[in-house]
């Protein structure tokens, strides 16, 4: 297992910009997913890892040692560069049985059969495959040969295990259970995993490190509970969890990472990193609803959630905010709401 | 540049040099004939002129073969259409039962050589027909042959390439999403009206691209005019070609070559207006035709049953009755009883004529090298098309169907003009078997190529990816994970290569020589010189190979996948 070094990575196809940019390092054993919108960058992200594309700007580094460098041009081809990769399709080669496609990794770097029959036992018994090893990949259902793809990636011991979207082809119910056994199968054999994913929920659920792309850029790489809490950007407010993003009027820093902000006429503290946010992100968490606050709202939309209600909320003076409730309430419905303590930054004007 | 960079991706570079050179021995096959017959046409001795086609365009004997080919391959275009559109409509569109029968007896009558067509049809009709006599139906002796006239060529010329339009139309039809028809009858539209107003606008393109191709095959077919028209002193531009070689021999090469290039000039002026009109015809379809259209017949299904297999019955089982009628006779023109009914001519074409043995293993031996020479180039060859495409590749693609879709004659007057010489050398390969070898090769190219390109496509690149993730290099990719997943394709591939040079006339008829002949031009020579029996014997031997091969292919369909069976969806 190797730690991999992304510097100012980029990819243009033609005229058109993939990826930009890109720095970053994923640690030795770390799960690191990529989430963001189709076309965001992600995949192209993954395929310059595993070799079958070359940067078009940029390095990257296995361990230190370049494998890819435009600079340079240096290449290492993916058959060279010893790394797992489990596809969305699991590409499993339908002419070898389970036992054959977990050993091909194996047979390809000449492993004696002894060593190859015990590593790959080894593997299918990881994965829970120990009674399908003769099977045809046909005869499996699409969770199976799920675990056959992540044994096949992981048997020849890679420097890395690369998964693109490797859930979105199961239905709901196997993807909790898979998410489970990807998180349980990282935990035991401490690979670095690189996950690429356009559902937050998984994302949030499996990775140590999530890396949120949009638009061929990573927009903010940070623990799903950073990420939750303090977003960089409306875009990554927007994208991961829910909430709403609303424009404030600054009114100077407040010391100890917070600052005042004015919302409607009220003056409130915000979380910050920035001196003078203009952003802020009000999470559901952050509203408590009653008959009394500061600001009144109107009942918009009521879904529920399984054991509580998601409120879409019109406050008075022209704000969409959402919120939870414990009990129904109906359209049209009047409250009062307080807010807590969102998390303020600067939009993308003040980035600069 | 993404392109430039993806190439060097692939490892070991010592493979890709083999590849390129794959290419380029696969151009120089299929592509340099036509090119030299494109040069012969416009030099003389002294550099480029026009004078030898000035030359032969002014000959009344040009223009009449001219013509009769044009009025033959239209109005067998026509019948085509009619009997392979009716077809193709009530076997897509509705519920007639045994759909999967129906499409194979329809197929049969392409794959049987036209020369043999021609045979079992002259023996349903006229006055030495032995099933006619054997049913006491014969016409006096001395009226004439019904067939041998422009008519009787037109009509089988029609029967022979029904499948094409039909294969073309189905594939089409098949392509309509459900719902636009379905759509069309909740507003109300029924019966003709929907087959006209909603089905028919939409299958235009499809009908007119296999019309297109009918067209150009039966301007190119060698057999059914040879056969029918030689006696009656009727000759269309394959048979003036054959006609004026066998008997001036090469000094009318330049005349032939320039015949040559007329008739590939007609093919390709209805392949490009064919293509003028798709142009302004083509709809986006949106929706996917994963569900057949079925619509019931009611009523009516049994007797558009019996009138299909009426149909399949006068096209496909009565010639053929008629051949196998005329193969036990002991001489041509006796009535067929249990009496006269003698396995002599059989015995005598198979075992005692030497040439009929040594046309089987020429036969044999040529479809069979074709098949596998192409198979080997193609796989590697399908894979560099795919996943390294370049401008080479590219322009291959678009061109490699040329020999095929060229009238047979064109293609043998090219590889004439090529090998009668080899270049830098003294040697010949006119009169070897190797002329019609490397010409096979050209001609069926395509053949091969496109069910393993289609096989190709449709295997997912991450099967590769995998592979290549898993530390196999290229070498090792394509025989351990692209040839095994290929391999069914392929072979369905070289079946139809073998069926398709095992027939073979066209190209053979011009390139043989005394101890290189073909099974098709010995079913010619035998009827040519009144061996009809004889010719009747070795033609029904053929046809019983032809839909033995048919059916392992058919029986192996479902194992295959999609586009690989020609006669299949």
């Amino acid at each position: 297992m190797a730690e991999l070094t992304l510097t100012g990575l980029g990819k243009r196809f033609d005229s058109h910009v993939a990826l930009a940019d890109v720095t970053a390092t994923f640690a030795n054993g770390e799960f690191v997913a990529l989430l963001g919108p189709s076309g965001c960058g992600k995949t192209t992200l993954l395929r310059l890892l595993a070799g079958f594309e070359a940067p078009t700007e940029g390095d990257i580094a296995v361990d230190g040692t370049l494998v890819a460098s435009a600079r340079t041009g240096k290449l290492v081809p993916p058959e060279d560069r010893n790394m797992g990769i489990v596809f969305q399709s699991y590409a499993l080669w339908p002419h070898m049985s389970v036992a054959r496609n977990v050993a091909y990794p194996l047979e390809v770097r000449g492993i004696p059969r002894a060593e190859r029959q015990a590593r790959v036992a080894a593997a299918l018994e990881m994965t829970g495959l120990t009674d399908y090893a003769d099977r045809a990949p046909a005869a499996l259902s699409g969770g199976q040969r799920q675990r056959v793809a992540l044994a096949r990636s992981l048997v020849a011991d890679p420097s890395a295990v690369l998964l693109d979207e490797p859930l979105a082809n199961l239905d709901l119910s196997l993807r909790a259970t898979m998410q489970e056994a990807f998180a349980a199968f990282h935990a035991r054999t401490g690979a670095t995993m690189v996950y690429v994913t356009h559902d937050q929920t998984e994302a949030m659920a499996m990775a140590d490190r999530v890396a949120v792309m949009d638009k061929g850029r990573i927009r903010q790489f940070d623990t799903p509970e950073v990420l939750y809490s303090e977003p960089a950007d409306a875009f990554v407010a927007g994208f991961v969890g829910d909430g709403a993003v609303v424009p404030v009027e600054p009114c100077g820093p407040a010391g100890d990472g917070s600052a005042r902000v004015r919302l409607l006429g009220q003056e409130l503290a915000a979380r910050t990193r920035v001196g003078a946010p203009d952003r802020l992100c009000i999470r559901p968490e952050d509203i408590t609803l009653g008959e009394e606050g500061a600001l009144r709202a109107e009942v918009q939309q009521c879904t529920y959630l399984g054991g509580r209600f998601r409120l879409r909320l019109l406050v008075e003076g022209g704000l969409d905010l959402v919120a939870f409730s414990t009990a129904r309430l109906r359209t049209g419905d009047r409250l009062g709401l307080t807010i807590g303590r969102p998390w303020g930054f600067a939009g993308e004007a003040a980035h600069g | 540049m993404s392109q430039s960079l993806a190439r060097n991706l692939g490892g070991s570079r010592s493979g890709d040099w083999l590849l390129s050179a794959l290419i380029g021995l696969a151009i120089l096959l299929t592509l340099a004939p036509v090119v030299r017959l494109l040069i012969e046409g416009v030099t003389g001795p002294s550099g480029l002129t026009l004078q030898p086609v000035v030359d032969v365009m002014s000959r009344p004997t040009t223009m009449s073969a001219l013509w009769h080919s044009i009025f033959t391959a239209g109005v067998g275009t026509v019948i085509s259409m009619i009997i392979g559109g009716a077809f193709a409509f009530l076997v897509a569109l509705t519920d007639v039962r045994a759909k999967a029968g129906l499409v194979f007896c329809l197929m049969i009558p392409m794959m049987i050589p036209p020369q043999i067509t021609a045979l079992a049809w002259t023996q349903v009709m006229g006055p030495s027909s032995v099933l006619l006599k054997t049913i006491g139906l014969a016409p006096p002796l001395g009226s004439p042959q019904p067939l041998h006239s422009p008519l009787g060529i037109a009509v089988l010329l029609g029967i022979q390439h029904t499948s094409i339009v039909f294969l073309t139309l189905r594939a089409g039809l098949r392509s309509i999403p459900p719902e636009a028809v379905e759509a069309a009858r909740i507003a109300g539209a029924r019966g003709l009206r929907l087959w006209w107003q909603v089905v028919l606008p939409l299958s235009v393109p499809s009908l007119a691209a296999g019309t297109a191709m009918a067209f150009v095959t039966a301007l190119g077919n060698f057999g059914i005019p040879a056969m029918l028209g030689i006696p009656a002193g009727y000759s269309t531009l394959p048979t003036l070609i054959y006609q004026r070689l066998a008997g001036m021999g090469t000094s009318v090469l330049t005349e032939v070559a320039v015949l040559a290039l007329l008739i590939g000039a007609v093919a390709l002026t209805g392949v490009v207006l064919n293509r003028l009109f798709l142009r302004r015809r083509a709809y986006g379809l949106i929706g996917l035709a994963n569900r057949p259209l079925e619509v019931s017949l009611r009523g009516l299904r049994l007797p558009v049953e019996l009138v299909l297999w009426c149909v399949i019955f006068a096209i496909l089982v009565l010639p053929l009755l008629a051949l196998i009628a005329t193969s036990l006779v002991p001489a041509y023109g006796v009535p067929l009883t249990w009496q006269t009914m003698s396995l002599g001519g059989w015995y005598e074409a198979l075992f005692r004529q030497p040439v009929t043995a040594r046309a089987f293993g020429n036969s044999f031996a040529l479809a069979t090298g074709a098949a596998v020479v192409l198979m080997a180039i193609c796989l590697p060859l399908a894979w560099v098309m795919l996943r390294r495409p370049s401008r080479l590749t590219r322009a291959f693609d678009l061109l490699v169907d040329l020999p095929y879709a060229l009238p047979g004659v064109v293609l043998a007057i090219a590889c004439i003009l090529l090998f009668i010489n080899l270049p830098f050398t003294d040697l010949s390969l006119y009169g070897t078997v190797w002329i019609i070898f490397i010409a096979y090769i050209a001609r069926f190219f395509t053949v091969m190529l496109r069910p393993v390109q289609s096989a190709l496509a449709q295997l997912d690149p991450a099967m590769e990816e995998a592979a290549q993730s898993a530390g196999a290099s290229l070498g090792k990719r394509l025989r351990t994970i692209i040839l095994p997943l290929t391999a069914p394709a392929a072979a369905a591939g070289a079946i139809l290569v073998f069926l398709t040079a095992f027939n073979e006339l066209t190209v053979s008829a011009l390139l043989w020589s005394s101890g290189t002949e073909t099974l098709g031009v010995v079913i010619f020579n035998l009827e040519d010189s009144g061996e009809t029996v004889m010719a009747s014997a070795v033609s029904v031997a053929v046809v019983g190979v032809v839909i033995v091969l048919m059916g392992v292919i058919q029986l192996a369909s479902r194992r295959l996948p999609k586009g690989v069976v020609p006669w299949q969806n």
